[in-house]
């Protein structure tokens, strides 16, 4: 069977050189990141986080927990990783991966000498026991068996060697390679809690609560468990047996300690930061004004703003299924949501809810996600009541009585209610913009706070007529398909499209006929392996969206992070995004 | 007196049945489900969503979750399982329960110590200018909700450059052996939660004080003993002071509760570790068990302060007495 060695060329020859070495352990070396700053640390020292909260278990697939994914990112591996500079995959601890002609056979060689932080062998077992028994394990809470079931049928995956572990696909499958970052766990403390050992398929679960015993928890990522005080903090201590080395070769991670310190409260961990108990701390752009002036008064500590990849761009959406049949009509209407983004005014938003620190967004996309972004910043307009009053007249909503308020049908206004977060720090100020400028084109809007948490709950509910709400952007469209394709789990401002059971066939037949068209864009997409093609298909979707408005995307903010001084190395922390963890290369000066 | 407290004991079970009933209801009737807030995330599936509907039993029917659960109570004394933290509320509970417990107690020993005294010295010195500035800044306490003069400490503490700005303790020593410089990191930062706890319920307790007090002075009883010449010191804590205390034991009855929701939000500005943010979060999470069991324990110390404020009635005033 004729190979491909799917990675980019400038690993090749790190991969051969691997590959020449043989049994020799193989560490892998973290090079050509000085355009992020990266210069050779020094060993030693200890470096403190923040925690929103306590981790409520310590198995990173027992509970979907972010506060648990921001610890167990330091303490596990998936088989590969981002680059930290272009997001490109790279090898982690699979060193090398071969992909057959027909994009349906992955095979993973692992790295030769890599090490559980209890000295035992990472070996091909302990990779199939995790996909197999958690991963794979429709009862692992924080699993996803739904990856890797393609068109109904499974992904069955196999220890060819002690190093060499194989994915066969039922059909092509271009993202499955970047969704391999999943932590990989040892067998040999798991075995027990597993089917494999003998118990049933839910007890995964109960695996390393939170008052596990710490030498328990053992992984192969840059830190392993010290002591977890709860309530409080969450301390980690070098792993010496870690698998990444600098430039010079000398052995990562360059800390000693990794602390979080757990504080709810956003106020409460600026104060902390303040007062130095903390050593970086990502901030909002309501927070900025006062932690940068501070900064440029001569505080020890940097504010330093990027561009962002992934993190959620705020949107409006207009329930085409809405309660009330006349506002059902008029929010499925393209030339309405259209008429509305002129009287969106995203400039006002970025500069008073930002303070600046945020740019137009995408539409399904990042701007700075060079990979897959279309340029789509035309067809977001330009604010102009005007032109969205004249928009409106044209057709046929108009205020007949004069009393201000547009009519949508005789003697009933054009009113809706607008649901948004009351416990976040954007949307009140971002509802109140909103509601103001379309009250002035006469389109009455009453605002619905809820909880954050319930956002999302509500809108798959249905109840709602307009909603501010946001989804992530992922680095490839296709993670995001459950929100993006028509008739998908998420794509809930369209309800009547949803299948009438659970993986069934959406209601195609319902469906207009641009969401026809991103509907089969996104099932082509899955399986084309081409590139180009995909890339193509791609640029169609959102060239779809920016013109139809599923819905209207408002601002895409960028990540600002504060960092003491004290330390060097520092690329921003993305947060729970696996595969993607620079800590490692913090080191203190 | 047994006979009363017993039948007081046993009065209790039926209405803490009702509450529990009551507080299940009320938890049911929130929107959404304990899995919904996990859709958002990309390794979330719908197929999951149900799998753990089903572990849990939230597939099953309200009715027979509350049966399941008050079953476990009575039989097991198993309060149920927590959903966020995969582990059986009682634990969760209990390791949060003893920081609880110990910032309740000195919180309420720096009021009590405070306002007492500070009470019956405004009462006996009505007109004085000491007792105008104690009674003005008793106002004040008791205008400034406490998580506000928390944040006013951490303000003021960060101003004069200080690091104790939150938590029981320096990040340094959370997880270090106790040792005496723990006790002075651990005192460093008391002060704080104890201030803007115990600020509020000086005030309170104050006016309480002094208003009774004041009552109990023009009382005929006081009269007479002044007339007897007795000395001043046994007039105010022979006969005022006993008889003015009354209604803050019944105060203090009430006060237990306030061990699990009164420091919600002092706890999560300041970040200390007490069950006040848990019940909070079981709540916005549909936590369901964990909610239940602490608003149970939160209605059961209401009914037990109760009782116990009315035996140490019984036992301090003459007057009330149970046959």
């Amino acid at each position: 069977m004729p190979k491909y060695v799917q990675i980019k060329p400038g690993l090749v020859s790190l991969v051969t050189l691997a590959l020449l070495g043989g049994a020799l352990a193989a560490p892998k070396k973290v090079t050509g990141y000085s355009n992020l700053g990266i210069t050779d640390g020094k060993p030693g020292g200890t470096y403190t986080l923040v925690l929103g909260d306590s981790p409520q278990s310590l198995n990173y697939y027992g509970v979907i927990d972010n506060n648990l994914g921001l610890v167990a990112q330091q303490l596990f591996d998936g088989l590969v990783e981002f680059n930290y500079a272009n997001y490109k995959i790279e090898p982690a601890l699979a060193e090398s991966w071969t992909v057959s002609p027909d994009g349906k056979v992955y095979t993973f060689k692992l790295r030769q000498g890599v090490r559980w932080s209890d000295g035992q062998p990472l070996t091909a077992d302990d990779v199939v026991f995790t996909y197999k028994n958690i991963i794979m394990n429709p009862e692992a809470r924080a699993g996803d068996a739904g990856n890797f079931k393609l068109d109904g049928k499974d992904v069955t995956i196999s220890k060819v060697d002690a190093n060499t572990v194989r994915f066969t696909l039922p059909r092509a499958a271009p993202a499955f390679l970047l969704q391999q970052r999943y932590f990989i766990m040892p067998r040999h403390k798991l075995l027990k809690f597993s089917q494999e050992g003998g118990a049933k398929p839910a007890d995964i679960n109960n695996a390393w609560p939170s008052n596990v015993a710490e030498s328990e928890v053992v992984g192969t990522g840059p830190f392993r468990l010290g002591n977890y005080t709860a309530g409080q903090k969450v301390s980690l201590v070098k792993n010496p047996n870690y698998w990444k080395v600098d430039a010079k070769g000398t052995k990562l991670p360059y800390l000693n300690g990794l602390d979080f310190l757990i504080i709810r409260d956003p106020q409460a961990q600026v104060a902390q930061f303040l007062a130095g108990n903390i050593d970086q701390l990502n901030i909002t752009g309501a927070q900025f004004p006062d932690i940068k002036g501070r900064e440029v008064a001569g505080a020890p500590f940097k504010v330093i703003r990027s561009t962002a990849l992934f993190g959620s761009p705020p949107f409006i959406a207009y329930n085409f299924d809405a309660k009330d049949p006349a506002l059902a009509k008029v929010f499925s209407d393209v030339r309405f949501r259209r008429a509305m983004q002129q009287a969106l005014n995203r400039p006002r938003i970025i500069d008073t809810v930002y303070n600046g620190l945020a740019s137009l967004p995408g539409h399904g996309v990042a701007p700075a996600n060079r990979e897959w972004y279309v340029n789509t910043t035309r067809q977001l307009g330009t604010f102009d009541l005007a032109a969205a009053g004249r928009a409106l007249d044209a057709l046929g909503l108009r205020d007949t009585n004069g009393d201000g308020v547009r009519e949508i049908s005789r003697g009933k206004n054009l009113e809706f209610d607008l649901t948004y977060a009351t416990d976040s720090s954007v949307y009140p100020a971002m509802a109140t913009i909103l509601q103001n400028d379309f009250g002035k084109i006469g389109v009455k809007v009453n605002l619905r706070g809820i909880l954050a948490k319930n956002l999302l709950s509500t809108g798959l509910s249905g109840d709602w007529e307009a909603i501010l709400h946001a989804f992530g952007d992922q680095p490839d469209p296709e993670l995001r398909k459950p929100i993006w394709q028509p008739g998908g789990a998420l794509y809930y401002w369209h309800r009547s499209l949803q299948p009438a059971q659970d993986g069934g066939t959406p209601n195609v037949a319902r469906m207009f006929p641009w969401e026809k068209e991103i509907y089969n864009i996104f099932d082509d997409a899955a399986t084309t392996t081409d590139r180009s093609k995909r890339k193509a298909l791609y640029t169609r979707w959102q060239l779809l969206f920016a013109q139809n408005l599923p819905v209207t995307p408002i601002a895409k903010p960028e990540n600002i992070g504060a960092i003491s001084n004290k330390y060097g190395n520092y690329i921003y922390n993305l947060g729970v995004i696996p595969g993607y963890n620079p800590v490692p290369l913090v080191y203190q000066k | 007196m047994l006979n009363y407290a017993l039948r007081r004991i046993l009065g209790m079970i039926p209405t803490l049945l009702v509450i529990s009933a009551v507080c299940f209801l009320v938890i049911k009737l929130q929107p959404g489900s304990f899995t919904d807030q996990y859709l958002e995330d990309p390794r979330f599936t719908r197929e999951t969503a149900e799998a753990i509907s089903r572990q849990l039993g939230l597939d099953q029917p309200a009715i027979v979750q509350y049966g399941r659960w008050l079953w476990g109570v009575v039989t097991r004394f198993d309060f149920g399982y927590s959903f966020l933290q995969n582990r059986p509320v009682v634990s969760v509970i209990g390791d949060l329960l003893g920081w609880t417990v110990f910032l309740s107690l000195i919180t309420l020993l720096f009021s009590w110590l405070i306002a007492v005294p500070l009470g019956l010295y405004t009462a006996f010195n009505r007109h004085g200018v000491a007792a105008s500035i104690a009674n003005f800044f008793g106002y004040v306490g008791l205008a400034i909700p406490d998580f506000l003069a928390a944040l006013l400490l951490v303000a003021l503490v960060l101003q004069f450059g200080g690091t104790n700005v939150g938590g029981l303790f320096s990040p340094a020593y959370i997880d270090a052996p106790w040792s005496w410089a723990k006790v002075v990191d651990l005192l460093n930062h008391l002060w704080i939660p104890v201030l803007a706890l115990g600020l509020e319920g000086v005030a309170g307790l104050m006016r309480q004080m002094r208003a009774s007090t004041l009552d109990v002075l023009t009382q005929d009883y006081i009269r007479t003993a002044r007339a007897k010449g007795l000395p001043q010191h046994r007039v105010i804590w022979r006969h005022a002071v006993r008889n003015a205390i009354n209604p803050l034991i019944s105060l203090a009855g009430l006060s237990l509760p306030s061990l699990i929701s009164g420091t919600i939000i002092v706890s999560i500005v300041l970040s200390l570790p007490t069950i006040g943010p848990l019940l909070y979060d079981s709540l916005v999470n549909k936590d369901q068990y964990t909610a239940l069991t602490l608003l149970m324990l939160s209605a059961f110390l209401l009914l037990v302060g109760n009782l116990l404020a009315d035996l140490a009635l019984a036992w301090a005033d003459p007057r009330v007495r149970y046959t």
